[in-house]
């Protein structure tokens, strides 16, 4: 029995009538980070906002912990390319918003002005803690306009992560970076699910789940522990819809697991570029949306890597 | 070459410049005037004006009242009290539009077809449904102000704030409440400064047309008394503390928004 933290059951969306969902069912455990990847317009910002709970799906619905989703809450948290952070607030003043909201309301802030001071001193050195922890301990003081995309993308994951939510969405994070500075935030990820393992194997309970949509596959893979197709291009004729039903998850399998300190070799994964280029990415449609989804099946029968790999198969070093 | 900046002493030098140059060219016009007639007050002298600040501060011999005092009192307060409920009405209207669609929808058409309208137009309408009295100047202020202003808040609060920043919030835990006064007051106070700043001249305009027309004190009272004995001493007095006084506000105001948004930059 898996911990499932986000489920998505027949989800289905549409602008008018072009349909852009079809019929997507989605399983996430906790710990996993997973990457969903697609051709652009496929709709996987679609999905990211129908599991936000912004744009709630026409059809189907996605469960949190078994409960449905109807609107964003803080059980989800969430990182964009662009506007990742408040223009108003310093490094510092954005990672303790969460937990100002958490612990006060706004007659607390406007009225009682002592209680809320005290609190408010907690929450910033909790926020300039964590910022140290992710070496932004200069930019503490720092508007967001002052610092570079990198270090803003940090800050914006220092936000969500500490409101400690069931699953952190990462909604193309890193497409806007220099290449030095994606490859640190990558690993960063990396480092994320280390902490996952190691919970794991001393019998907590993994602390971040991850959902990355991405278009740069190399990237999917390599911060991955599953890396998920979703696309337009799949072989609906004779399999019920008349028009094109738009895009559904066609792959779903698991990556190779890597460490932070390994050295990066992406020839590891060249094959399993090819296939999400062939399944995923060919205009051609040749294959059933079934053909590729094996995670689950890898999972039960113990070929899965990583967090997914029963606890007695993994190396512990 | 094209918005290549300049050091702050050039600034300096250049901005003195235009003023010298602005008070040489009120001196020759002066007194080529006073070449013609002495005893000329269209375009007083210097000595002139100097007699006339002498006049408005010093306590008239029968009335007691010091000019320059009892007719900024007047208008400053009207002024003010006019913008303050003016701009309270307008963010608060702006931001629920911003906000929420029906009230958009409801206040919107209204708003667009009353900013349409001059204000000095609607001054006949205010003497008649309000009188000619003291809340007759606040009203003509916060009605003349509002349909601007509201429509300079309501569009910052619908466009100027990312839905990215709204749903974000809304993931850290934020109630409506929360949403509109933690992130999108938050993030548009620096435009509603500026909207208030570029809405002091019109309220001025308002205030001054009104005064002229039907008060009894005010700047815009003693302009006419003394525009109708072709006396204008006294006027150039006042118009120099009209704009003295509307550069201080507008200095005011962008101190305010420098320390009260930072972030914005200049």
């Amino acid at each position: 029995m898996h911990d499932i933290v986000l489920e998505c059951q027949g989800v289905s969306h549409a602008f008018g009538k072009h349909k852009v969902l079809y019929d997507v069912n989605l399983k996430i455990a906790r710990g996993e980070i997973v990457s969903l990847v697609g051709p652009s317009g496929c709709g996987k910002s679609t999905l990211l906002r129908a599991i936000l709970g912004t744009h709630p799906p026409l059809n189907g619905r996605v469960l949190m912990n078994g409960v449905a989703v109807t609107k964003p809450g803080r059980d989800r948290g969430i990182v964009y390319q662009r506007y990742s952070l408040f223009p108003f607030l310093t490094a510092e003043g954005n990672v303790a918003f969460g937990p100002m909201l958490d612990e006060s309301t706004i007659v607390d802030r406007l009225i009682h002005w002592s209680g809320w001071r005290q609190k408010r001193e907690v929450h910033l050195k909790k926020a300039a803690d964590l910022l140290q922890q992710l070496k932004l301990a200069k930019a503490v003081h720092h508007y967001p306009a002052e610092m570079s995309g990198g270090m803003c993308q940090r800050v914006a994951i220092a936000q969500a992560l500490i409101m400690k939510p069931q699953i952190l969405l990462l909604d193309e994070p890193f497409g806007a970076l220099d290449e030095a500075t994606r490859e640190e935030l990558q690993t960063m990820l990396l480092e994320l699910y280390q902490e996952n393992l190691t919970a794991r194997r001393e019998g907590r309970t993994p602390p971040y789940t991850i959902l990355i949509v991405t278009h740069e596959l190399n990237e999917a893979i390599y911060v991955s522990d599953r890396v998920i197709g979703l696309t337009q291009y799949w072989a609906w004729e004779g399999t019920g819809p008349t028009v094109a039903p738009g895009a559904t998850i066609a792959y779903d399998c698991v990556a190779p697991v890597f460490h932070p300190d390994e050295i990066r070799d992406f020839s590891k994964f060249i094959q399993q570029r090819e296939d999400l280029r062939r399944i995923v990415f060919n205009p051609e449609p040749r294959y059933p949306r079934e053909a590729h989804l094996n995670f689950w099946s890898d999972v039960d029968s113990g070929k899965a890597l990583g967090l997914m790999q029963p606890l007695d198969a993994q190396n512990p070093s | 070459m094209i918005r290549r900046e300049i050091s702050t002493s050039t600034r300096i030098v250049l901005g003195g410049l235009s003023l010298v140059i602005l008070g040489y060219f009120y001196t020759w016009l002066s007194d080529s005037r006073h070449r013609v007639n002495p005893n000329d007050r269209t375009i007083p002298s210097w000595s002139q004006l100097g007699e006339a600040v002498q006049t408005v501060v010093t306590p008239h011999p029968r009335t007691k009242e010091v000019w320059l005092l009892d007719d900024a009192g007047a208008t400053f307060y009207r002024l003010f009290l006019g913008l303050l409920i003016g701009v309270l009405l307008s963010v608060f209207l702006g931001v629920m539009m911003g906000c929420f669609a029906p009230i958009e929808a409801f206040f919107l058409p209204s708003l667009s077809f009353l900013a349409k309208i001059a204000p000095t137009a609607m001054l006949a309408v205010f003497f008649v449904l309000v009188g000619v009295n003291r809340e007759m100047y606040v009203a003509l202020i916060t009605f003349g102000t509002l349909p601007t202003l509201a429509q300079s808040v309501y569009q910052a609060a619908k466009k100027d704030v990312p839905e990215e920043l709204i749903f974000k919030a809304y993931t850290l835990g934020a109630t409506h409440a929360e949403v509109i006064w933690n992130v999108i007051f938050k993030q548009i106070l620096p435009r509603v400064l500026d909207a208030i700043r570029l809405q002091v001249g019109p309220a001025m305009v308002l205030l001054v047309a009104a005064e002229w027309m039907v008060a009894s004190e005010g700047f815009g009272y003693r302009l006419r008394i003394f525009y109708q004995r072709t006396d204008m001493t006294v006027v150039y007095v006042y118009l120099i503390v009209l704009g003295i006084t509307g550069f201080l506000i507008d200095a005011a105001l962008n101190w305010t928004r420098r320390k009260l948004c930072p972030w914005y930059g200049d």
